[in-house]
């Protein structure tokens, strides 16, 4: 037998043995192992966790332990966080987490508690990790260790208004010049309707200028430096501020996702570029119901690279009963609560909930519905997590994003002034350690 | 009773006030030293965003002279302050004078006046950051209605500090109305009657007898909206978290920003404590002038 021979039938002994003893871990998952423990959650009071904590009674029930809910809104949920981790204290066990955003800041803080080993050795025989966005679970891996387990899917998706399309002569939208295209098309067919609507507040504008970027082929860093001032960079910059400038609504600067949903659902814009998770706030009402469409954002230079981030469940690294933790993480990511979380409108990070029957039922109840999910599918295989600068300042890189942005708008800078000036003060962002 | 034991007595009184009284006073002093202690101590540390933490000296200091976000939420903070503080006192004592002299005005409309600053600052940050919307706002409606060009109201950079002195005055006038009236009806009406025989117009009464003899009040007043509005976060934050661009970033704004967002806390201590004793230097130059003015 050849040395490769050897090394191939050791290796797959090996993975025998691992899956055996993961089979027989999983045989003896008991949900009543930490009953009577009490874990704490310290959750952002978003529609995520509102639909999660909807079924917290099923959780006390299935395990016996205790879950306490400390909610908070998200900036609120940050400042809390870190307060609580900078005293080291326990009094948090899980928490919400945007990989994105915080991952690396967190991670190299030492704050997250490794859930390698528990996802795969302390889960239930149904619970199958392999069934969640690979690419989630990757962006929430830093060195080596998974520090989050995601909740859901979500990205910046266009809505646009099919009847006003049609009253101004809109074709489908392929590419980014098209968006233009028809955002001068409806100002002049009707001055009432606001073309196009984004984010403009600056610490917003990261979410939806990512995709963009990437969609154009840019990229943020280029050799250990900020690359804003790059062609794609500036195009980027020119194209996004102009839409909104020529094209938004008065005070576009101050806008994020409840000013946009609130325009849109009360028919004031024809172009809406926001996140999926607002599907439910801007068909309240079922004004939009009728009249609306959904697609991923159209296609740049790079074609279509969509941004998709989700909010994950960590356990505090310096909780004193990470194991209980996981269970709920556990019980939170699980198949059956993503497919309950899934009919609530919450997009589900496994791609196999959208086979589910219940699921496709509540799918197949409205065409907006199967053209959100297309969007999303569209969303788990191309997208990228890259939100701002991945660095481990990266919620002060999107600062600078903003401001350049803002400063487009407002006509204070040309966009080369604009992009030079964000580049000098990302660069020392980036060299900071 | 001896006159010796007499003089013992007081001595051993006060001894025993102070002994119980010491818990609460140590208790409340530690309360106030602490934090402000503490605060010092993480102004002397710089703290990476992943929580390091390093003894810096003054370093946060110097740095914060260099830093011209600083210098900008300092003037943001001062043009904020005087503009709103401005227009408190002028409407202040004007709605004051009002309720004074309007003795019919019904109990629920001297309540409606005097409303707005027991709303919490969220609820009305809120409640202003919908009613001035430039696109589905009813300020623009009402300006468009009688004939004047749409504002962009929190979204222009040029407008966006004249327009949260007005929410802020909207909010808080009211309360210095409530002071100068307490000013008002506490005025001896002997200097009022002379005033009426020697044929004092009602313009002269207020310039020469009214203003002066309320200017304590009114200073009074400044003190506490001062310490307010130096500090000024709530609205500013729900509103426009210090845009468009850096236009309404005050120095509390920053220093939040610094501490909370981009986790540095030793610099946002600096700032705040920075911020503090301009507070401070407001307070005492006010209570000099309030020692200056009083009757």
């Amino acid at each position: 037998m050849s040395k490769d021979a050897l090394a191939t039938r050791v290796v797959i002994s090996l993975m025998a043995l691992g899956a055996a003893t993961t089979a027989a871990c999983a045989a003896d998952f008991d949900w009543k192992k930490f009953q009577g423990k009490t874990v704490t959650f310290l959750a952002n009071n978003n529609p995520v966790s509102q639909a999660l904590l909807i079924h917290k009674g099923d959780f006390e029930k299935l395990t016996g332990i205790s879950l306490k809910v400390d909610g908070y809104q998200e900036q609120q949920m940050r400042q809390r966080l870190v307060t609580v981790m900078n005293a080291r204290s326990d009094e948090v066990d899980v928490f919400m987490s945007l990989p994105s955003r915080e991952g690396e800041q967190f991670a190299a803080a030492g704050w997250y508690g490794d859930l390698s080993t528990v996802s795969k050795n302390e889960a239930s025989k149904d619970y199958d990790l392999a069934g969640l966005s690979q690419a989630l679970l990757k962006a929430a891996t830093f060195g080596g260790k998974l520090t989050s387990v995601p909740l859901n899917i979500e990205g910046p998706i266009l809505y646009y208004r099919t009847d006003i399309f049609k009253k101004c002569g809109v074709e489908k939208l392929a590419t980014i010049k098209d968006v233009e295209v028809a955002a001068q098309k409806i100002k002049a067919c009707d001055s009432a309707i606001t073309p196009f609507v984004s984010r403009g507040l600056k610490p917003a504008v990261a979410y939806t200028f990512s995709n963009m970027l990437h969609n154009i082929g840019g990229s943020y860093m280029a050799n250990g430096k900020s690359n804003l001032c790059s062609a794609k960079g500036k195009e980027t910059l020119d194209t996004y501020s102009r839409l909104l400038r020529d094209y938004g609504p008065p005070g576009v600067v101050n806008y994020s996702f409840q000013q946009i949903s609130a325009l849109y659902r009360t028919g004031r814009a024809a172009m809406s570029f926001e996140s999926s998770n607002e599907l439910r706030t801007v068909m309240e009402g079922g004004e939009r119901l009728k009249d609306t469409a959904l697609a991923p954002f159209p296609a740049g230079d790079a074609g279509q690279v969509p941004t998709a981030i989700g909010w994950g469940l960590a356990v505090s690294a310096f909780s004193k009963k990470p194991d209980a933790a996981w269970y709920f993480v556990q019980w939170a990511t699980s198949p059956e609560i993503q497919k309950r979380m899934a009919v609530q409108g919450i997009a589900p990070p496994r791609p196999a909930v959208a086979n589910d029957p219940e699921y496709r039922k509540w799918i197949d109840e409205e065409p907006v519905r199967k053209q959100w999910q297309a969007a999303l599918d569209v969303l788990a295989t191309k997208g990228s997590s890259e939100v701002g600068y991945p660095i481990v300042a990266n919620p002060e890189s999107r600062e600078f994003i903003g401001q350049a942005v803002q400063d487009l708008i407002l006509k204070q800078k040309t966009v080369d002034q604009a992009c030079a000036d964000a580049d000098r003060g990302l660069d020392a962002l980036i060299a900071q350690k | 009773m001896t006159p010796a034991a007499q003089a013992v007595r007081p001595d051993r009184q006060r001894a025993e006030l102070a002994a119980l009284s010491a818990p609460a006073v140590l208790f409340t002093l530690g309360m106030i030293a602490f934090p402000v202690a503490y605060t010092v101590w993480l102004g002397f540390h710089a703290f990476s965003s992943t929580g390091r933490q390093s003894f810096v000296g003054l370093g946060n200091y110097s740095k914060l002279i260099a830093d011209s976000e600083f210098w900008h939420g300092l003037w943001v903070t001062l043009a904020l302050y005087i503009l709103s503080l401005v227009l408190q006192l002028v409407l202040g004592v004007w709605l004051a004078l009002l309720l004074f002299h309007a003795k019919r005005l019904p109990g629920f409309v001297r309540s409606l006046f005097i409303s707005p600053f027991m709303m919490p600052p969220v609820v009305a940050g809120l409640m202003w950051l919908v009613i001035l919307d430039p696109s589905i706002g009813a300020a623009n409606y009402v300006l468009q209605a009688v004939g004047l060009p749409p504002s962009e109201w929190l979204a222009s950079p040029i407008w966006v500090i004249p327009t949260l002195a007005l929410i802020d005055t909207w909010q808080w006038a009211p309360y210095v109305a409530l002071i100068v009236l307490g000013g008002l009806q506490s005025l001896p009406p002997s200097v009022y009657e002379a005033a009426q025989i020697d044929g004092a117009s009602a313009y002269t009464t207020f310039r020469r007898i009214t203003l002066p003899l309320l200017l304590p009040t009114i200073v009074t007043a400044t003190i506490l909206r001062s310490v307010d509005l130096l500090r000024f976060f709530d609205i500013i934050y729900i509103t426009t978290q210090g845009g468009p661009g850096n236009a309404s970033n005050t120095l509390n704004i920053y220093g939040f920003r610094v501490g909370f967002e981009f986790f540095n806390i030793g610099y946002a201590s600096a700032l705040m404590l920075t911020l503090t004793a301009v507070v401070f230097g407001a307070v005492l130059a006010l209570n000099r002038l309030r020692g200056a003015v009083a009757w």
